[in-house]
């Protein structure tokens, strides 16, 4: 066995560098019990991939994070404050594509950095910036509809690149994309959080996907979803998304969260 | 067969949209000149029926219509009468367009106040008003103002449910993520809601911009001392069937003049929708 495989509570709980805490979370819609109830914290910088059967309220931890959502019981912090309302420190990527379809790329990129009153040449350089870490340099005065998915995506993660948040909240985002370029995305992402040191909370169904990208993988229960596995990925960084996948160690994560995952 | 691989010199760049079907030469102007042919022969045909079967009098004939054309733009009343009704639905237009925007978006953006009063406005809405002319005679007089605030009222309420409409299908999803992104509410009011409804105001104008001309016809016919639509009511007084025709004619000038500026502020608006592959679902001229 490559890891250590921590138990339902992860131990890192009260580690100080520790940026977001769910302390003893637990959420409802409803009658419903939708997940928890869960304790688990993100350390800084850490690059958390969490996985789950459908409904087990992988995309609920992210809510809670972004504000868009309280907790039943228990409490969120982030950065040591309670979250209560909508975190702007975050950036949230879902494969739902948020373009604006009447503003071009660049203004699209442009548009957390107005709301977030950024001076004109800031601005510029920001958009410019991030086009260019997501590979869309040259497509700036393009409208969304002229773009691919995989594109739209870029531009998607570009535009919270642009107003750089500490954390990012992704769910799913590749998920629409076809395999080849799922990969050449992982390796982009991995590029982008080595560059920006930011916090990555990621979900998923892939279990490839996870342990390719992650520091630590999450595998959530049935509803009500709780932690039931919690693995260290201790792959060599940094890492390349094709060869890592032939490595021993690879298959035996795999297979330690395939079993830990329960599918029928 | 080699085709361009990369815009960007990024290898695996996808490449962008389709630039849009280029319509063959002799297809495209073949349907002009056929339109020009087809119009040609139905005036031919106009002026044979009315001098073989002898109907001037209830058809009038071409020749006849130019005639008093001619002599209606000689005698300086065309210029005034047309300058007239131009305003009265021109400024109606304008009135009615931003009062119907404005109330649209308020109404559609805070859906409390919506809800409260989408059923007085839809009582108004389904009342024929046209019936109101002779009320607005009261109110506004004989003059150009009565004229002007007709055409407004039925402007508005075409513009108003549309844009209604439109703020009310703003994606909520969409509102949240800019929350996410930094928004405050205002901002996702004036950068989200606002243009991603622009598409049904424009549909609501396009809609409205007819009855803008209704309003002042309307208006006129009702009690004016000068106008097309006044010119039209007293040619008909006098049996000049020609003249009702020629009215008729200024009419379509001047409805085909506003659809031509409409389309091409359109155009430039919602320049985005037209780019690239021409797919865009754009709601059209459909109330739901």
């Amino acid at each position: 066995m490559p890891a250590t495989a921590a138990t339902v509570a992860s131990t890192r709980a009260d580690d100080g560098a520790a940026d977001i805490v769910f302390e003893n979370v637990s959420v409802r819609f409803g009658a419903l019990k939708a997940m928890g109830p869960l304790t688990l914290s993100v350390r800084r910088g850490e690059f958390l991939a969490i996985v789950g059967p459908s409904g087990c309220g992988k995309s609920t931890l992210l809510n809670l994070v972004a504000g868009t959502l309280q907790p039943y019981t228990g409490r969120v912090f982030y950065k040591g404050a309670r979250v209560d309302g909508a975190n702007r420190d975050i950036g949230y990527i879902t494969q739902k594509n948020y373009c604006l379809p009447w503003r071009t790329v660049e203004a699209n990129v442009r548009l957390p950095l107005e709301f977030r009153g950024y001076r004109r040449a800031e601005m510029d350089d920001r958009v410019a910036k991030a086009l260019r870490q997501v590979s869309l340099s040259g497509f700036e005065k393009s409208y969304p509809r002229q773009l691919s998915g995989g594109m739209l995506q870029r531009v998607m993660i570009a535009r919270t690149l642009a107003y750089g948040p500490a954390t990012y909240l992704m769910d799913e985002p590749f998920g629409s994309l076809d395999a080849q370029l799922r990969l050449r995305m992982h390796t982009e992402l991995l590029r982008l959080w080595q560059e920006t040191g930011a916090t990555f909370l990621f979900v998923t169904h892939d279990l490839h996907e996870a342990i390719t990208l992650a520091d630590r993988v999450v595998v959530m229960s049935r509803r009500p979803g709780t932690p039931k596995l919690v693995v260290d990925i201790d792959l060599p960084r940094p890492r390349d998304v094709v060869e890592i996948q032939s490595d021993a160690a690879f298959g035996a994560y795999f297979k330690q969260l395939w079993h830990a995952l329960d599918v029928d | 067969m080699s085709q361009a691989q990369t815009t960007s010199g990024d290898v695996n760049a996808e490449p962008a949209g389709g630039q849009g079907t280029r319509v063959p030469h002799l297809v495209r102007h073949g349907t002009l000149y056929l339109q020009i042919v087809t119009l040609t022969v139905m005036i031919a045909l106009w002026e044979w029926i009315a001098d073989r079967f002898d109907t001037v009098f209830w058809t009038s004939s071409p020749s006849g219509v130019l005639r008093e054309l001619v002599s209606w733009a000689q005698s300086g009343q065309l210029a005034s009468d047309v300058a007239l009704t131009l305003t009265e639905a021109g400024v109606g237009f304008v009135i009615g367009s931003v009062a119907g925007a404005l109330l649209g978006f308020l109404l559609g953006w805070v859906r409390r106040l919506g809800d409260l009063f989408e059923p007085f406005v839809l009582s108004f809405y389904t009342l024929p008003k046209v019936a109101l002319a002779p009320l607005f005679v009261l109110w506004f007089g004989i003059g150009a103002l009565n004229k002007i605030m007709f055409s407004g009222l039925l402007v508005f309420f075409m513009v108003f449910f549309t844009t209604f409409q439109g703020m009310r299908q703003v994606d909520t999803d969409l509102l949240a993520n800019a929350r996410l992104l930094g928004a405050s509410r205002l901002q996702t009011f004036i950068k989200i809601a606002i243009p991603y409804s622009a598409v049904w105001v424009f549909a609501g104008l396009r809609i409205g911009l007819p009855y803008a001309l209704i309003g002042a016809i309307v208006g006129e016919f009702v009690a004016a001392d000068s106008g097309v639509g006044y010119r039209i009511k007293e040619a008909t007084s006098f049996f000049n069937t020609a003249a009702v025709f020629a009215g008729l004619v200024v009419l379509m000038v001047i409805s085909l003049a506003f659809l031509a500026i409409l389309k091409a502020i359109e155009r430039r608006t919602l320049r985005w929708q037209t780019i690239g592959e021409t797919d865009a679902t754009a709601p059209g001229e459909a109330h739901e």
